[in-house]
C-alpha cells in the first residue's frame, strides 16, 4: 500500500513536470495572436461577443483574436498582469478607473495609430470619447454606454394617477400619492441606491458638479435624495431586502427606480411578467445624468501594437459596433450606429450625461469614501456637508 | 457516589431508566434539529436548481414549474465535465503532495533534532500571517518569469505544502508516544523507513483530517486559480471558475449556479464520507495497550 | 537484550556521528517545505518590506526617495484605525465561538451514538461549500425580508446594517468553521488513549469532570493549534467582508478589515508602498499575538 503510494506520488510528479514543459508557446507563423480581455455582464453578452470576434477573425486572416473572460475580480487580475509585463493586448477599461490606469502608465496612447490609419474620431459622441481622453491624448475608444433613466411599474403608476413625473416636485408628489394609497404594499414607492453612482445625477440636475461639491446646489441635491428616504417615500435596496433596485422593481417592492440600459436584459430574463415603462430621467434646474461607459484600450507593454490597433479599431468601427448593438445590450457610442428600438428615453439623456469617473486618477479611492459616507448620512450618523468635504478632499488625492 | 449506591439498591429501576430515556430522547432531538438546520441551505440550493430563472426569485422550496434545464445548460453549454476533471486533478495532486511533504516535515520538526529547529519552525505559522493579497504581485511576477502561468504547474508549485498541514502533522506526531520509534530503531530502521513504515501509518486520523481539509481547500480555491491560469482559459477552468462564469454583473443565473454548486459539493462530500471513518480507528490506543 | 546494553554506553565519536546524521536527515526532510515557504512567503514578504519604504506603483518604483512616509500614512489613517477595531471585535467573537462549537460537536460525535456517520456529515456540511457561495446564500436568507426575519419577525438587514454586520459575519463564519474545528478536535481525541477514560471510570468520575479535568487538558496541543490557525485566519478576514460590502468595506466602514485595506490600497489606489506598509504592520500584529499564544497555551511542547 505504501509502496503504491510512493509510485503514485512519483507518477504525479512526472505528470506535473510534463504539464509544465508542454507549454503552449506562441506560434510565430504569419498569424499574429491578439488577446482581448474583459468581463461579461450577462449570458447574452458572452454569445454576442464571441460572434463579433468570430466575424473579425473571418475578415482578418493574418490576425487571430481570442477573447479572455475574466469573471470575478477583473481589476486585481489585470493589475497582476500589468505588474508582470504580460498584459492582454486589448482590454476593457471602465471610465471610473481609466484615470488611475493612465496615471500608472499601463495604457497606450492611441493618437499616432489614429493618425496613421486615418481613423475617424468624430463619429463618436464627444462627451463619451472625452471620458477616455487626457487633454488631447486618446487612451481608449468607448465601446458602448448607458445613462440612467426612470423606470416605473405601469400598474402602480396607474393607481397613482398615471402620469409619470418629470421634475423633483412631481416625483415627490407621485411618490406621496403612492404612499398614501398604499400602492406599493410591503415596499416603498421609490427605490434609491445608497450610491453616488445614482445620487450624483441629482447633483448635476440641481446645477452642481463634482468639481464644486461645496456649492449650495450639491448640498440641496443630497438633501433631496436623502430626504426622500427620510420621508419614507423611498427606501434603499438593503431596507427592501433586495440586492439592487432592479430586483426591487421585479419583485414589486418599488414602483419607481433609476437604472440604465442594463436593466432591460435583466428584467426580460428574470422577471418577464412585470410591466414597466421607461421614462426620461427627471430634471430639476437642468437635466443631469451620468454616462456609464467602458472603453477598449491598448496595453503599453504589448508586443503586437499594430495588430492590437487593427482589432481595437474594428471593434469600435462602424461594422464592429453595429454587430455589437444588434441585441440591444447597450447603447452605441457612435453617432452613425443605430440603437435597437425602445431606447429613445435613454438616448434623450445624451446631452446631459457626464462621464462617470471624470478621468480623475483618484476616483476609485474617492468612491470608497463616497459610498461609506453616504450610508452614514442616510442612517443619520454624518452630516451632508461633512460628507461633501470628505469626498472633495479624496478626489484631490 | 452515595446516590449511585442508593440507586443500585433501589428496586424501582424503571424510574431511573425512564429519565435516562427522556434525556437520550432530548439529546437526539437537539442534534437532529441542529443537523436539520445545517442541511437547510443545501436543500434550498437543490430545489432552486430545478427552477426556471423567474421562479428562482421566489423563496420557495418547491419549484413551480419543475425543470432540469439548468442542469442541461451547465453540462452542455458550460463545460462542467472538464471543470470537474480539472478540479479533481488539482485537488488530488495537491493533497497527496501535502500529506507526504507535510508529514515528512512535521515528523522532522516533532522528533528529529537539528540545530535551528525551533527557529525554523517559527517560519511555519509565520507564513500564515502573510495575507494572499500582499504576496500576490511578487509571486505572480516570479511565476510569470519562470513561465509557469497559464497552466497548472505554477499553482501546484506554490501549494506543494502548506503551513497548516505541516503544523498539524507536527502537533499530531508530538502526541504519539516515543515507544514506537524506539522499537523501530531497535529493529534497525533508518529515519525515512521509520517515518514511512511506522509514523505515517500511526498518523492515520490526522492524515484523514488533512485529506478532507486539503482536498476541500484546493477544490474551493478561487483566487489563485483565477490569477494563475484562469483567464480566458476555459480548458483549464476549475469548478469554481466555472461557477464564476454564471455570476454576471446584473443577471445572475441562479438555477445554473445552484446546479453547479451541487455538482461542486458532491465530490468533496464523497471524500469526506470515505475518509471520516478512519477517525474511529483506535490504532494508537491499541498500540499502547499491546 | 544484548543490543540494549550495547546501546547503553556508546563512544563519544559515534554519538557525534549519530547526531550529525540525525541533523542531516532532519534538514533533508524539511528542505522542500522550507524552500516553498521561503520562495513564496518569505521572499514576497521581504519584497513588501522593501517597497514599503518607497513610492511604488504598478510598474515599479516611483519618484521620491526612501522614507517612512507610508507607515506614517497608515498609522495616522482613521480608516485603518477603524479596520483594526473591526478586526479585533471580529476575532474576539469568532475564535472562542468556533472553538467551543467545534469541540462540542467533536465530543458529541466521539460518543457511540446512533447514526454517527450521518451526524458527522451533517455537522461538517457547512464547511464544504466555498466561502463565496455560503456568503451569497447567507445574504439571501438574512436580508431584510428573508427567511430568518420571517421566522423571528424582524426587519433588520443583518448583513447591511452597520451595527450588526460584523456580528452577522461572526455567526456565519463560526457556523461554517465549526465543522473544520470539529475535525481537528476529533483527530486529537483519537490520540487520547482509552485507558485514561477507563481509569476515570474506575474512579467513578462523572462525565463533566472527566471532560473538564482530563480530556480538556489533554487536548492542549489541539487547543493551541486551533487557536493559532483560526486566530490568524480571523485576523486576515477578507472574503466575507468583500462580498457583503461589494468590496467597499461599508456600510460606513463597518466591514473594513486590514486585509481589505491592503487590497484597496494595492488594487484600487495602486499605492503599493502603502499597501505593503499596512501588510507589514498587520504581520507584526499577528506575530505578536501568536507569540503570546505560544508562550501561554502552547507552553507545553517547548520540552
Amino acid at each position: 500500500m505504501r509502496k503504491r503510494l510512493g509510485v503514485i506520488l512519483g507518477l504525479l510528479i512526472a505528470v506535473v513536470l510534463l504539464a509544465a514543459t508542454a507549454q503552449a508557446g506562441t506560434r510565430t507563423h504569419k498569424v499574429t495572436n491578439v488577446t482581448l480581455a474583459g468581463w461579461s455582464s450577462g449570458p447574452d453578452e458572452d454569445t454576442l461577443l464571441n460572434q463579433v470576434i468570430a466575424k473579425f477573425n473571418a475578415t482578418h486572416p493574418t490576425i487571430h483574436a481570442t477573447f479572455q473572460v475574466i469573471n470575478g475580480d477583473y481589476p486585481t487580475a489585470m493589475t497582476a498582469r500589468f505588474a508582470a509585463h504580460n498584459p492582454p493586448d486589448v482590454f476593457y477599461v471602465d471610465s471610473s478607473v481609466i484615470g488611475a490606469w493612465v496615471h500608472q502608465g499601463v495604457v497606450e496612447p492611441l493618437n499616432s495609430f489614429v493618425k496613421a490609419s486615418k481613423f475617424d474620431t468624430s463619429a463618436f459622441f464627444p462627451k463619451l470619447l472625452g471620458a477616455f481622453e487626457s487633454g488631447k491624448t486618446i487612451y481608449g475608444f468607448p465601446k458602448d454606454w448607458s445613462p440612467l433613466a426612470m423606470e416605473i411599474n405601469k400598474g402602480m403608476l396607474g393607481q397613482a394617477g398615471g402620469k409619470a413625473p418629470t421634475s423633483w416636485a412631481q416625483l415627490q408628489s407621485v411618490a406621496q400619492t403612492m404612499k398614501s394609497k398604499n400602492v406599493v404594499s410591503g415596499g416603498a414607492p421609490i427605490c434609491l441606491a445608497p450610491d453616488w453612482a445614482r445620487m450624483l445625477a441629482f447633483v448635476y440636475q440641481a446645477g452642481g458638479s463634482l468639481n464644486n461639491l461645496s456649492s449650495p446646489a450639491a448640498e440641496a441635491a443630497v438633501n433631496f435624495y436623502v430626504g426622500l428616504i427620510k420621508k419614507g417615500l423611498a427606501q434603499t435596496p438593503q431596507q427592501l431586502g433586495v440586492d439592487w433596485c432592479g430586483t426591487a422593481l421585479g419583485k414589486g417592492k418599488s414602483a419607481i427606480i433609476f437604472e440604465g440600459n442594463w436593466l432591460l436584459p435583466f428584467m426580460k430574463s428574470t422577471y418577464p411578467n412585470v410591466q414597466y415603462g421607461i421614462f426620461p430621467m427627471i430634471k430639476d434646474k437642468t437635466g443631469g445624468n451620468l454616462a456609464f461607459t467602458v472603453s477598449y484600450s491598448m496595453a503599453k507593454d504589448t508586443p503586437n501594437k499594430q495588430a492590437a490597433w487593427t482589432l481595437l479599431s474594428w471593434l469600435v468601427g462602424k461594422q464592429g459596433q453595429t454587430l455589437w448593438m444588434s441585441k440591444g445590450l447597450a447603447l452605441p457610442s457612435r453617432k452613425d450606429v443605430k440603437a435597437v428600438g425602445g431606447r429613445q428615453n435613454f438616448l434623450a439623456a445624451a446631452p446631459y450625461a457626464v462621464g462617470w469617473g471624470f478621468g480623475n486618477p483618484n476616483f476609485s479611492t474617492a468612491y470608497t469614501v463616497m459610498n461609506n459616507d453616504l450610508t452614514a448620512v442616510i442612517s443619520g450618523g454624518k452630516s451632508v456637508s461633512s460628507m461633501l468635504s470628505d469626498v472633495a478632499s479624496a478626489l484631490k488625492g | 457516589m452515595t446516590l449511585q449506591t442508593v440507586a443500585a439498591a433501589d428496586p424501582f429501576i424503571p424510574r431511573r431508566a425512564r429519565s435516562e430515556v427522556a434525556r437520550k430522547a432530548f439529546f437526539y432531538a437537539v442534534i437532529v434539529l441542529v443537523a436539520a438546520i445545517f442541511f437547510v441551505p443545501f436543500i434550498y440550493t437543490l430545489t432552486t436548481s430545478f427552477k426556471t430563472l423567474p421562479d428562482a426569485a421566489n423563496v420557495t422550496f418547491i419549484p413551480h414549474p419543475w425543470t432540469s434545464s439548468a442542469w442541461h445548460t451547465i453540462w452542455t453549454q458550460y463545460d462542467f465535465k472538464t471543470y470537474i476533471k480539472n478540479s479533481v486533478f488539482l485537488a488530488v495532486v495537491v493533497t497527496v503532495c501535502n500529506i507526504f511533504l507535510g508529514g515528512l516535515g512535521g515528523y522532522a520538526f516533532a522528533r528529529l533534532k537539528f540545530p535551528g529547529r525551533e527557529l525554523l519552525f517559527l517560519l511555519v505559522p509565520g507564513t500564515l500571517m502573510i495575507p494572499d493579497q500582499l504576496r500576490l504581485i511578487p509571486v505572480f511576477v516570479m511565476l510569470t518569469n519562470w513561465h509557469l502561468i497559464g497552466n497548472f504547474s505554477g499553482y501546484i508549485l506554490i501549494n506543494l505544502v502548506t503551513a497548516t498541514n505541516l503544523f498539524f502533522m507536527r502537533q499530531y506526531f508530538l502526541t504519539i508516544p516515543k515507544d514506537f520509534e524506539e522499537a523501530a530503531k531497535l529493529d534497525g530502521a533508518g529515519y525515512f523507513k521509520t517515518f514511512w513504515r511506522v509514523m505515517l501509518p500511526l498518523a492515520l486520523p490526522a492524515i484523514s483530517a488533512l485529506v478532507i481539509l486539503q482536498f476541500q481547500g484546493t477544490w474551493n480555491d478561487f483566487f489563485w486559480p483565477l490569477i494563475l491560469f484562469g483567464q480566458g482559459n476555459p480548458a483549464h477552468y476549475t469548478i469554481q471558475l466555472g461557477l464564476a462564469e454564471l455570476d454576471f454583473q446584473y443577471t445572475v443565473l441562479w438555477p445554473q449556479i445552484c446546479a453547479g454548486s451541487i455538482l461542486a459539493i458532491l465530490p468533496i462530500l464523497a471524500i469526506f464520507l470515505a475518509f471520516q471513518r478512519y477517525f474511529i480507528s483506535g490504532v494508537v490506543s491499541a498500540g499502547v495497550k499491546g | 537484550m544484548a543490543t540494549a546494553s550495547q546501546a547503553a554506553t556508546p563512544p563519544r565519536s559515534t554519538m557525534l556521528g549519530v547526531r550529525l546524521r540525525e541533523a542531516g536527515w532532519g534538514y533533508g526532510f524539511v528542505a522542500v517545505p522550507i524552500a516553498v515557504f521561503g520562495l513564496f512567503f518569505v521572499y514576497p514578504f521581504g519584497y513588501a518590506l522593501y517597497i514599503s519604504f518607497f513610492h511604488w506603483g504598478i510598474l515599479g518604483k516611483q519618484a521620491g526617495g526612501a522614507g517612512t512616509f507610508n507607515y506614517d500614512k497608515v498609522v495616522h489613517d482613521p480608516v485603518f484605525h477603524t479596520a483594526l477595531k473591526n478586526i479585533a471585535e471580529y476575532t474576539l467573537g469568532v475564535v472562542p465561538l468556533t472553538m467551543a462549537l467545534g469541540l462540542s460537536l467533536a465530543l458529541v460525535i466521539n460518543q457511540k451514538i446512533r447514526g454517527r456517520n450521518f451526524f458527522r456529515s451533517a455537522f461538517y456540511f457547512p464547511s464544504i461549500a466555498s466561502s463565496v457561495a455560503i456568503t451569497t446564500i447567507a445574504l439571501y436568507l438574512f436580508n431584510a425580508n428573508g427567511l430568518f426575519n420571517h421566522i423571528i419577525g424582524s426587519k433588520t438587514p443583518w448583513f447591511q446594517n452597520a451595527p450588526t454586520v460584523m456580528w452577522a459575519i461572526v455567526g456565519l463564519n463560526s457556523w461554517t468553521s465549526a465543522g473544520t474545528a470539529m475535525l481537528y478536535y476529533l483527530a486529537a481525541l483519537q490520540s487520547i488513549p482509552t485507558d485514561v477514560y477507563e481509569a476515570a471510570a474506575v474512579d467513578n468520575t462523572g462525565a463533566w469532570r472527566t471532560f473538564w479535568r482530563i480530556t480538556f487538558p489533554l487536548l492542549r496541543p489541539a487547543h493551541f493549534f486551533v487557536l493559532v490557525i483560526f486566530g490568524i485566519g480571523a485576523l486576515k478576514l477578507f472574503d466575507q467582508a468583500f462580498v457583503v460590502s461589494n468590496g467597499l468595506g461599508g456600510p460606513n466602514y463597518s466591514t473594513y478589515t486590514p486585509v481589505l485595506y491592503i487590497y484597496r490600497e494595492a488594487f484600487t489606489t495602486f499605492d503599493f508602498g502603502v499597501a505593503a506598509a499596512a501588510g507589514v504592520l498587520l504581520f507584526a500584529l499577528i506575530f505578536v499575538l501568536t507569540l503570546a499564544q505560544r508562550l501561554t497555551v502552547g507552553r507545553e511542547e517547548a520540552a
